[in-house]
């Protein structure tokens, strides 16, 4: 539709090709300042992780290390026990988003579909707690760990995972994309006699499907870079996550040995990029198989 | 419960009577965390990363290796800030660590709230020769009569200068004076290669400890003992003004991490604490050299600064637990600390024990022989929660903002008046015995 969309020709300055031309241009433009703004500090970051610290701080700027410093990475990884922290990680972002996002599917399903009352009310609930930042919670929420029912999950998986488990950011941006499902096929189902399961599994899912891993993904990419919490509620290196890692390599005093830091920064992202990667082509397929349906 | 061998004992008679103690005390009382046989673990909280954790994690090791009836178990959580701030937290849970490092701007909260253990009863036991510690030192943790820490990774700030950069621009010696510095600074900027005569720091790196020996280089201070703020008085703008002319004439800059830049020829000179000191040595590819603080218009001053051992009244291993902190300020385990740290030798015996490890590092001897000469900070920074913060977001303003100095120390002032109360009140309450 967009793309055969006829220019009224009373413009007579430019031509129909040049204007296609300078339009195309100036979103290359846009695209190579977005390119160079995400990029730059990208590579800074890996080129650093290859330099001496004398070459990070150098002025003027050293775009290039003049020798690969691979002793970077083995310095980073010795540290600390990082082996560990990228299991912890995993163990804490895979249950952690996977809950998450089973609670948010289900959660705006009800939103959405069901009747009860007061739903309005569970909405605005959770509306009012989108509105609270997490550091506001953090100490109450760690009375509660430290406490369940008699027993600490300081320095627990759960302890981790838990209090981040159920989101009401989730809950409300996949309400609004369930919501904007086409009413009719939702009916046609409900006269077949599809339950609320099938529904769910079978209609709404599928459907939504673009939403539900644009949201997962967010969730895996928050759940992996994940700091305050998890520093707070680990005490012992066996617990410890990643991110909270990456702080074993500065130095108190100041003095931080900044190729090494770059160094421990490139394996702990690494991951999550390729899932980034990966990941992609299931939105973009999710996104077009949307717009043909128009 | 083991019984120590000959040759498990501990080197050193402070240790091993420590350690004495604690096996009587576990058989005697039977203290419920040490009924068990095998060793008693306690927890330690360190803040140490990078090369200072390595070294602190070394000394953990050694101790654990050196006898069985004690195992610490080091878990680091992060800057002194964070490990306050989760002190803090541990101590809502009531589930404390036996044994916490806290930072100069932090451990007289957690004496406030009664959360810490006092040592006196501790040294007696132990027989701890506390008059072998450093007064100047040692006395920071007095409170009601009682020491509430004993001074563990203490540093003080130190000039440093790039001697490289000193002999190109004809300077033969560290400055003596703030005056004399300023007269040749110009001299050591270097506009082409970014090098500046000297990097201030930020709020972050702890600049309002640097200036506090400012303010009284030029006859101010922060506050006095009484919380009675002075930081806007003539002398404190005096010290302020003196730290913007800097900027404003070109030859100083503001940077996050002073020492890196240093470390890094950014600089030729700054003022860092004399806990970088190892991290300079090995990391600058030049010759540097240290030096007193240049003395103000009021003379010389200098303050001492970092961190402390501190028990948790909640612990209930605190014989353990002192029985590793008495072992670690031992003269030769301070000794081995400080040639690896930089960090003050907090024990009077230990420096003797260093002469020539000063022969070969004449910098850390600067560092020592000005120790003499400190004096303990002013109660507005160290004692009001936050004050450290206050204070450098204030000197940050006036170097970075450069705009009004008394504005900006009347602003500070007032603040620090209004965040004083409760502190003074929480000092009447514990002073007022209660019926």
């Amino acid at each position: 539709m967009a793309a055969d969309y006829q220019v009224p020709a009373q413009s007579g300055l430019l031509s129909k090709r040049q204007r296609i031309w300078l339009g195309n241009g100036a979103a290359y433009l846009g695209l190579a300042v977005i390119l160079l703004l995400i990029g730059i500090p990208l590579f800074w970051m890996i080129s650093g992780s290859l330099k001496t610290t004398q070459e990070v701080r150098s002025i003027p700027i050293k775009w290039f290390p003049s020798a690969f410093r691979w002793g970077n990475f083995k310095e980073a990884w010795e540290a600390a026990p990082f082996g560990r922290f990228y299991i912890n990680t995993l163990i804490t972002t895979a249950i952690g988003s996977g809950l998450e996002l089973i609670n948010a599917v289900m959660t705006a399903y009800a939103l959405a579909f069901l009747r009860f009352p007061k739903k309005n009310l569970v909405f605005m609930l959770i509306l009012i707690a989108l509105m609270i930042p997490d550091e506001v919670v953090i100490v109450p929420n760690y009375l509660t760990i430290s406490d369940v029912f008699g027993h600490s999950w300081v320095n627990t998986y759960q302890g981790i995972i838990i209090p981040g488990a159920s989101v009401a950011f989730g809950a409300f941006l996949l309400r609004q994309a369930f919501l904007g499902l086409p009413r009719e096929v939702i009916e046609a189902a409900k006269i077949d006699g599809a339950g609320h399961v099938r529904m769910l599994k079978d209609m709404v899912v599928p459907m939504a499907r673009p939403s539900i891993l644009t949201f997962g993904l967010i969730s895996l990419v928050a759940k992996w870079n994940e700091y305050l919490w998890p520093l707070v509620v680990t005490n012992e290196d066996r617990m410890r996550t990643l991110t909270v890692g990456l702080t074993y390599l500065f130095d108190n005093e100041g003095n931080t040995q900044w190729g090494v830091v770059m160094a421990g920064t490139i394996f702990v992202l690494a991951p999550l990029i390729f899932v980034f990667i990966w990941a992609q082509r299931f939105i973009i397929e999710g996104i077009t198989s949307g717009a043909t349906k128009g | 419960m083991a019984v120590i061998s000959r040759r498990n004992m501990l080197k050193g008679a402070a240790g091993a009577a420590a350690l004495a103690t604690v096996s009587k005390a576990s058989t005697t009382f039977a203290a419920p965390a040490v009924i068990q046989s095998g060793p008693v673990e306690i927890t330690y909280w360190s803040a140490y990363s990078g090369e200072l954790g390595d070294a602190d994690k070394a000394q953990v090791e050694e101790f654990n290796k050196a006898q069985s009836d004690i195992k610490v178990n080091m878990q680091f959580q992060g800057t002194y800030e964070e490990t306050a701030q989760k002190l803090t937290a541990a101590i809502q849970a009531k589930d404390t660590p036996d044994l916490v490092v806290l930072s100069d701007v932090w451990w007289f909260k957690f004496y406030l709230a009664g959360a810490l253990k006092p040592l006196d009863d501790l040294f007696t036991a132990n027989n701890t020769p506390i008059d072998d510690y450093v007064d100047a030192l040692v006395s920071d943790y007095l409170a009601q009569g009682q020491h509430w820490a004993l001074p563990f990774a203490r540093s003080t700030p130190l000039f440093y200068y790039n001697k490289d950069m000193f002999t190109a621009a004809g300077i033969s010696e560290a400055p003596k004076t703030w005056d004399e510095f300023v007269g040749y600074a110009p001299q050591l900027v270097d506009k082409d290669k970014s090098v500046v005569a000297y990097s201030h720091g930020s709020a972050a790196s702890y600049l309002a400890w640097i200036f506090q020996p400012v303010i009284w280089q030029w006859g101010g201070e922060y506050s006095d003992a009484d919380f009675n703020i002075k930081i806007n008085s003539e002398a404190g703008v005096a010290a302020g003004t003196f730290y913007q002319k800097s900027i404003q004439d070109g030859w100083a800059n503001s940077v996050d991490d002073p020492t890196a830049d240093f470390t890094n020829g950014l600089c030729a000179t700054t003022v860092a604490s004399t806990g970088g000191l190892k991290g300079v040595k090995d990391g600058a590819a030049f010759e540097f050299g240290t030096a007193f603080l240049p003395e103000g218009p009021a003379g010389f001053g200098c303050c001492t600064g970092g961190a402390g051992l501190a028990i948790p009244a909640m612990s209930e291993k605190a014989d353990a637990a002192y029985a590793f902190t008495a072992w670690r300020t031992q003269p030769e385990n301070t000794a081995w600390w400080s040639e690896n740290t930089g960090y003050m030798p907090v024990r009077k015996s230990a420096v003797d024990s260093m002469t020539d490890f000063f022969t070969e590092n004449p910098n850390f001897k600067v560092a020592v022989d000005q120790l003499a000469k400190t004096r303990s900070q002013d109660s507005a920074r160290v004692f009001i929660p936050n004050g450290d913060q206050i204070i450098g977001g204030a000197i940050e303003k006036i170097i970075v903002d450069l705009g009004d100095v008394k504005g900006a120390l009347d602003d500070v002032a007032k603040t620090l008046t209004e965040e004083a109360q409760p502190v003074i009140e929480a000092i009447q309450a514990l002073a007022t015995p209660t019926a």
